[in-house]
């Protein structure tokens, strides 16, 4: 036991040291108006980690950090933190982060093949939450080298099959995890899914095909009518050249295929007779009318009647009627007209060996007879009359 | 061809010691016979345990060969051991042997008898992925099985196999059947026709439709397999045995398992419907291509159609394929089938597709109650037909006796 002179010395310390506490603030301690802010620092405390650990802000949790990522420690230890750092992360849904630490739990090559499994499979979970799939594949693919059987992998795989749209392999990783456990209940669901889409996913490629083939019979049929009909037809980047107007012409067999500018096609009918979008225009006024649907065998002067039924808000002369309408195509080669009876059919003036067809649209103009501007416009041109 | 295998064994038999035709055999057969024995003796010199064995096969090609080894006890056991033998012992000869000697039913009895642990050692050779005779112990276990006690001793020693969970010897055949390239020597389709000969005992029939595995899913997709009419064959007659559990229908119908498009696929053409009817139709009948063959052997087609007339027996299976447009399918089908009882089983399911609703107390086909006399009259209705039937059968071959191939020499003993 102490001596009382030692007892007497030592309690006069404990006073004074007592009574520091009442006169000075204590160096460590929480200010009065801040100390939830304050507890908030201190790591037992900590509700929610700072994202970033600043060795000035906060000293004592980054003194925490560098015991925890110590390159010291075996690196299965290291490896096994990082994992429970990934999962950490996992949890909030920082999926970015999580890699980032399986990553790091992967680099260190630990002997443990168990851990490396289980950090590839959870990497792949996150890739997967971030719509990496293929990075989650070759993870899973790595996981199962190391251990066949293990299933979370087998079941993350056939998820990542599933959102890529390769279903058959979806359906065989399905499978495969079945041989191992053949009652879990989300491969068998898996398999119902990926079985039903890959199926449907056959009938929309049977489908496809099937009006593909429809539509080249369409076309081939339309190119048959056409040159039947001994009609010429004009590419845009036609040359003078036979040849090439054949070249141009498969080019067509696509071009019939879609819509012109005008949003409508050439087509047949149940008797085999074509009807054209075609344009006519005016060029007194630089006009123009579009007949969408012009059945080979109706006249010109039909349609005419119909277009010119009622004065255009155009024809300022309100000259423009039916039966003195002179109708004209052009021959763009030689720069010369040909003026149509307004009598004939569409077919007849096609089948002209000087027409030819532009973009699968026939073009006319169309002027007053005996006006000032058609005797103007026909002035100095050649001008042919078609029988 | 049997038939060719018949006359050249019954030559090498009459050369062997004179057989009777449809007797007893002759003394001397069954001395001559007993001769083999030795040389079917494991420890055997190879070449002549081989040359034994191409005896005993052509032997097994004829009736009267067949009735002799019946008696032959002690060979039937060389045989059957030999047929599991590891090279370079005559396995191959020995299995075909047991194929003939299993197609026939007399012999399933002696066969047994002599070698009781016969389809428990067959079964493991066939689902043996390196045993390369494996197709051939296949197919003389789907001989064997069509008889109920080996079927029997068979479901045995799958359950046997595999100790632990009850089924899981029959996860490994049918595993081995819808693995591609289990076995990279032989294709398994004769495991096919096992698993349909099972498929008659309710037992496996629980394991094939157990709701939380995945078993009956897979053999589905092996309906439409171009390679092998005995696979199609054994799976389409699989698929029917299992619709006779009409507690099951539900979810064979049902999007779990959906077994009708599977049925009615093999019996669809190249239909052109009209975009309406199309969308109809389950997703794996639709905007079929303009080359869809139809399935090819008739037997298999009326196989489809009644394991469809089962689903049938309740009203709401006869909903679902009613809403499964079935009908459309087998409209098609009755104007191309060309087989007369296949057409008529087609007929039959049509009616009970369009005709009305059967009245109260019949809602279950499966389990109406059907008075005496009427049954009398649809028994011997039936056994008409029988008879009709195994008429046209016999003028045809039997397709699976699995007949050695014709050698250049003769097979002549030694």
């Amino acid at each position: 036991m102490e001596q009382p002179e030692a007892d007497a010395a030592s309690e006069d310390a404990m006073d004074s040291f007592l009574e520091k506490f009442q006169s000075q603030p204590y160096r460590g301690r929480f200010l009065e108006d801040r100390w939830e802010e304050e507890f908030e620092k201190i790591p037992l405390f900590m509700k929610k980690a700072p994202s970033e650990i600043d060795p000035q802000e906060n000293p004592d949790l980054a003194c925490l950090q560098s015991i925890i990522f110590d390159d010291e420690r075996p690196p299965e230890e290291q490896a096994k933190t990082y994992k429970d750092e990934g999962n950490e992360y996992f949890k909030e849904k920082d999926y970015e982060k999580a890699v980032i630490a399986y990553t790091e739990g992967l680099k260190k090559k630990c002997a443990d093949p168990d851990l490396n499994v289980v950090l590839y499979t959870n990497r792949a979970a996150a890739q997967y939450y971030l719509g990496n799939f293929r990075s989650a594949l070759n993870d899973v693919t790595a996981a199962r080298k190391l251990k066949p059987c293990h299933l979370k992998a087998i079941v993350r795989g056939a998820l990542c099959h599933l959102e890529l749209k390769n279903f058959a392999e979806a359906v065989n990783w399905c499978d495969e995890g079945l041989q191992i456990d053949a009652k879990e209940k989300k491969l068998l669901e898996m398999r119902i899914k990926a079985d039903r889409l890959k199926r449907t996913q056959q009938r929309d490629i049977r489908k496809a095909k099937l009006k593909e083939k429809k539509e080249q019979n369409q076309n081939e049929a339309l190119l048959q009518a056409i040159k039947a009909r001994n009609i010429k037809l004009v590419s845009e980047a036609a040359s003078e050249d036979e040849d090439s107007a054949s070249e141009g012409l498969s080019a067509l067999l696509d071009g019939l295929s879609l819509e012109n500018p005008y949003g409508t096609r050439l087509s047949i009918d149940d008797q085999g007779r074509l009807s054209w979008p075609v344009l006519f225009l005016y060029p007194e006024y630089a006009q123009s009318d579009f007949i969408s649907a012009f059945h080979e065998d109706s006249r010109f002067i039909d349609h005419l009647i119909v277009m010119f039924g009622e004065t255009p808000s155009w024809d300022l002369e309100q000259k423009y009627c039916p039966d003195n309408l002179e109708v004209y195509f052009e021959d763009e080669d030689r720069a010369e007209l040909y003026r149509v009876p307004p009598k004939s059919t569409l077919l007849q003036v096609l089948q002209h060996p000087r027409y030819f067809v532009k973009t699968l649209t026939p073009a006319f103009l169309v002027c007053v007879e005996s006006s000032p501007f058609c005797r103007n416009y026909l002035q100095g041109r050649k001008v042919h009359q078609v029988k | 061809m049997p038939g060719d295998a018949g006359e050249s064994a019954a030559d090498a038999a009459s050369r062997a010691g004179g057989v009777g035709a449809g007797g007893p055999p002759a003394p001397e057969a069954e001395a001559e016979a007993a001769e083999l024995l030795p040389f079917l003796a494991p420890g055997a010199r190879a070449d002549l345990q081989a040359a034994a064995a191409r005896h005993v096969l052509a032997l097994t090609g004829s009736g009267p060969g067949r009735t002799l080894l019946a008696g032959q006890a002690a060979l039937l056991r060389a045989l059957a051991a030999l047929a599991a033998a590891p090279a370079p012992a005559p396995a191959r000869d020995a299995a075909r042997a047991l194929v003939n000697l299993a197609a026939d039913p007399r012999l399933h009895e002696p066969l047994l008898a002599a070698a009781p642990a016969l389809p428990a050692r067959l079964l493991g050779r066939a689902l043996d992925p390196q045993w390369p005779w494996a197709e051939e112990a296949a197919a003389a276990l789907a001989n064997l099985s069509r008889e109920p006690a080996p079927c029997a001793a068979l479901l045995e020693a799958l359950a046997a196999a595999e100790p632990g969970e009850a089924g899981l010897g029959l996860e490994r055949l049918v595993r081995a059947l819808c693995t591609p390239g289990y076995n990279a020597r032989a294709p398994l389709h004769y495991l096919a026709p096992v698993l349909s000969n099972l498929s008659q005992r309710p037992a496996a029939r629980a394991f094939l439709l157990d709701p939380h595995r995945c078993v009956v899913q897979r053999l589905l997709p092996l309906t439409q397999d171009p390679d092998s009419t005995v696979r199609r064959g054994g799976v389409v007659g699989t698929l029917r045995n299992c619709c006779f559990e009409h507690r099951h229908h539900e979810w064979l119908l049902g999007p779990e398992v959906d077994i009708l498009p599977f049925l009615l696929l093999p019996l669809a053409g190249p239909e052109d419907f009209s975009e309406e009817e199309m969308e109809r139709l389950p997703v794996d009948l639709q905007y079929l291509p303009p080359d869809k063959q139809r399935e090819p052997d008739a037997d298999i087609r009326k196989m489809l159609i009644e394991a469809i007339m089962l689903l049938t027996a309740t009203a709401p299976g006869r909903r679902q394929v009613r809403d499964q447009g079935a009908y459309l399918i087998l409209r098609e089908l009755h104007s191309w089938e060309p087989e007369s009882d296949v057409r008529g089983a087609c007929e039959k399911l049509i009616q009970v597709l369009i005709g009305d609703e059967p009245q109260r107390g019949m809602e279950n086909l499966l389990e109406v109650q059907v008075p005496e006399d009427v049954e009398r009259q649809l028994q011997e209705l039936d056994r008409r037909e029988q008879e009709q039937c195994q008429r046209e059968q016999q003028e045809q071959q039997c397709q699976q006796e699995l007949s050695p191939e014709p050698r250049s020499e003769g097979a002549a003993p030694t």
